[in-house]
């Protein structure tokens, strides 16, 4: 047996200072996500297995921590709140004028990490949705949240969110008419930035042809306004073209907001394309070596539950956040530290307690002598 | 902005640096002849960690070194998240199974496999739907068979020297690997100019390498 002593890999405590924080880091998200008109929505912490598995695409949902209940259905304690939420859309609101807007702040639990850097299991999101707006308005309004989000946090100048259209991939893909095995392959490729491994990818596919040799270029694409122009030389296929025009159109109203300088275009942003159906971005921050948090549009999930239509969201890990936010800076010294305690005396118990009680009536921090 | 750049140590070292010098990174020969395992370049552009090459994706994944320069055996074996935007062609070799000559690697119920790349070896029978016990070593795999704590071993083969001498030859090569430049997913977008810089000049120092010495064909990895 496991002494007693021991807790299990990938969880810990959180006390102190950093208590404190992650305390006001999540208030000054939520409030963010609130001036812009967001709901509070709390979901359920466990739910069915088969919820994330269609929402989140088999590969992302296995790595939850499941279990069965009483009657054999397989269950798991949520690993994201998306799915959730579009559930909610769909059923709960389904009488709800349009657009919604619902933000959340929820632990969520996986059983295996992405990778070496993401070694939590449990992981506190901060996110919002807006279900039921299409089109670039909603997606810049997720954005501008997002950047005010990082700015309200003291990170004005040292993030980080990169914009792709999963159309630009797709679109290649499909001119290339590839199986969704050797899709899988080329998307890792492109992912992982490998130009090597996708020249010679492309290649073994027997597709020498000017398509091929223009898409092997596509892992070399990633800047500011030129970007999508650049592309459109590269890029023939109808799918692409329209991605990269709204790309372009999205990104002229990016810098019209002044926001050029902290957002860029990557077209080899290419994770999560099962999920996503529109505008994908992720979010970094100095001082955090993995992204701190991500988003894009999900038009499909919320068909799974009956109605579809389109939708646009983002979370924040807290975690990630708040590890960066704690080595110092403005936020910190606001938030981390709290006013001094001053101690209740008074030889008589009854006494001492009225004594509490007149103080913490006027507001003050105490703290009981004994 | 400086980055840091986590090399790994042995087999790759040497050529790694000598690679870098032809990009214009040099580290003088005093930090190297020196036991620090952090050095900068010259120019103080960059910070140069020697780790274990199990290591290097560890570091680059976190972020502590921007990016690193490690074999592409270390990379699959440890299924790392990072971005690989660079082959740079040394350290050339592949990870193949052997076994004993006499016996060919031929089947039992079980396969007995002992190698230092339990993932790779793993993935490469589970593929084909060969049954093994996987046992893994920390060294000297060739071992193994010799002494019949496996019927065959999955390892890095350079030259095959160390597996002629101990009897063994190869059975099928499972895949190729070269040394690679791999960069932190983070780094990439956050120092994106300084990172570019030196993907770009590596590059160039990769092609005139191969040109050059007249060595290296199309498609090798």
């Amino acid at each position: 047996m496991e002494p007693l002593s021991n807790i299990p890999g990938g969880m810990r405590y959180y006390f102190g200072r950093e208590a404190r924080l992650r305390r006001a880091v999540e208030d000054a998200v939520m409030c963010v996500f609130d001036g812009w008109g967001y709901e509070e929505i709390a979901t359920p912490s466990v739910d069915f297995y088969a919820l994330f598995e269609r929402g989140m695409g088999r590969d992302e949902a296995r790595r939850s921590f499941r279990f069965t209940d009483a009657d054999g259905r397989l269950l798991a304690l949520r690993p994201d709140v998306t799915s959730s939420v579009a559930r909610a859309a769909a059923t709960l609101f389904a009488a709800a004028p349009r657009p919604l807007r619902f933000c959340y702040a929820a632990s969520v639990f996986r059983q295996r990490p992405r990778s070496h850097a993401e070694w939590r299991r449990q992981e506190r999101q901060l996110g919002c949705e807006l279900i039921g707006a299409g089109g670039s308005d909603a997606d810049i309004e997720v954005l501008t949240v997002a950047a005010e989000v990082l700015e309200r946090l003291g990170l004005g100048g040292s993030y980080r969110v990169t914009l792709n259209h999963v159309g630009v991939f797709n679109g290649v893909a499909e001119q290339l008419s590839l199986d969704a095995a050797s899709r899988e392959q080329m998307r890792q490729h492109v992912d992982a930035r490998d130009s090597a491994a996708l020249e010679q990818f492309l290649s073994r596919l027997g597709k020498s042809s000017p398509t091929a040799a223009r898409a092997g270029r596509l892992v070399r694409l990633a800047g500011g306004r030129g970007i999508p122009g650049e592309a459109r030389e590269l890029l023939t296929g109808e799918l692409s073209r329209a991605a990269l025009d709204e790309l372009e159109r999205l990104w002229s109203v990016v810098e019209s907001l002044g926001l050029g300088e902290v957002f860029t275009v990557d077209l080899s942003d290419v994770s999560g394309l099962d999920y996503y159906t529109g505008l994908v971005f992720k979010i970094y921050v100095e001082g955090a070596g993995a992204r701190v948090g991500s988003g894009g549009r999900y038009d499909e999930l919320t068909a799974n539950f009956g109605r579809r239509e389109p939708a646009v969201g983002f979370v924040l890990g807290l975690d990630a956040l708040t590890e960066v936010l704690a080595r110092g800076g403005d936020f910190d010294s606001k938030n981390g530290a709290h006013a001094d305690a001053s101690t209740v005396e008074a030889a008589d118990t009854s006494e001492r307690f009225r004594e509490a009680r007149r103080r913490r009536a006027r507001g003050e921090r105490i703290r009981m002598e004994k | 902005m400086m980055l840091t750049v986590a090399i790994a140590k042995g087999r790759l070292q040497q050529d790694a640096l000598e690679l870098f010098a032809r990009a214009g990174v040099r580290v003088s020969e005093e930090s190297l002849a020196s036991r620090r395992l952090a050095v900068e370049d010259e120019r103080g552009r960059y910070r140069f960690i020697f780790v274990k090459p199990a290591d290097v994706p560890v570091y680059v994944e976190h972020g502590i070194a921007d990016c690193g320069v490690v074999g592409r055996d270390v990379l699959l074996e440890t299924g790392s998240d990072v971005l690989q935007p660079l082959d740079l062609k040394i350290g050339c070799c592949r990870i193949a199974v052997a076994a004993k000559r006499e016996t060919n690697g031929e089947r039992r119920g079980v396969l007995h496999v002992a190698t230092k790349y339990p993932r790779v070896a793993a993935e490469h029978f589970g593929s084909r739907g060969v049954p093994v016990e996987i046992i893994e070593l920390s060294g000297s795999v060739e071992l193994a068979p010799v002494l019949g704590l496996a019927d065959c071993i999955v390892d890095l083969v350079e030259t095959g020297r160390t597996l002629a001498e101990n009897g063994l030859v190869v059975v099928e090569t499972i895949t190729e690997s070269t040394g690679r430049f791999v960069v932190n997913r983070a780094s990439y977008q956050l120092k994106a100019a300084a990172v570019v810089e030196l993907i770009e000049a590596l590059g160039r120092a990769v092609g005139e390498g191969r040109g050059g010495l007249g060595v290296g064909k199309e498609g090798t990895s």
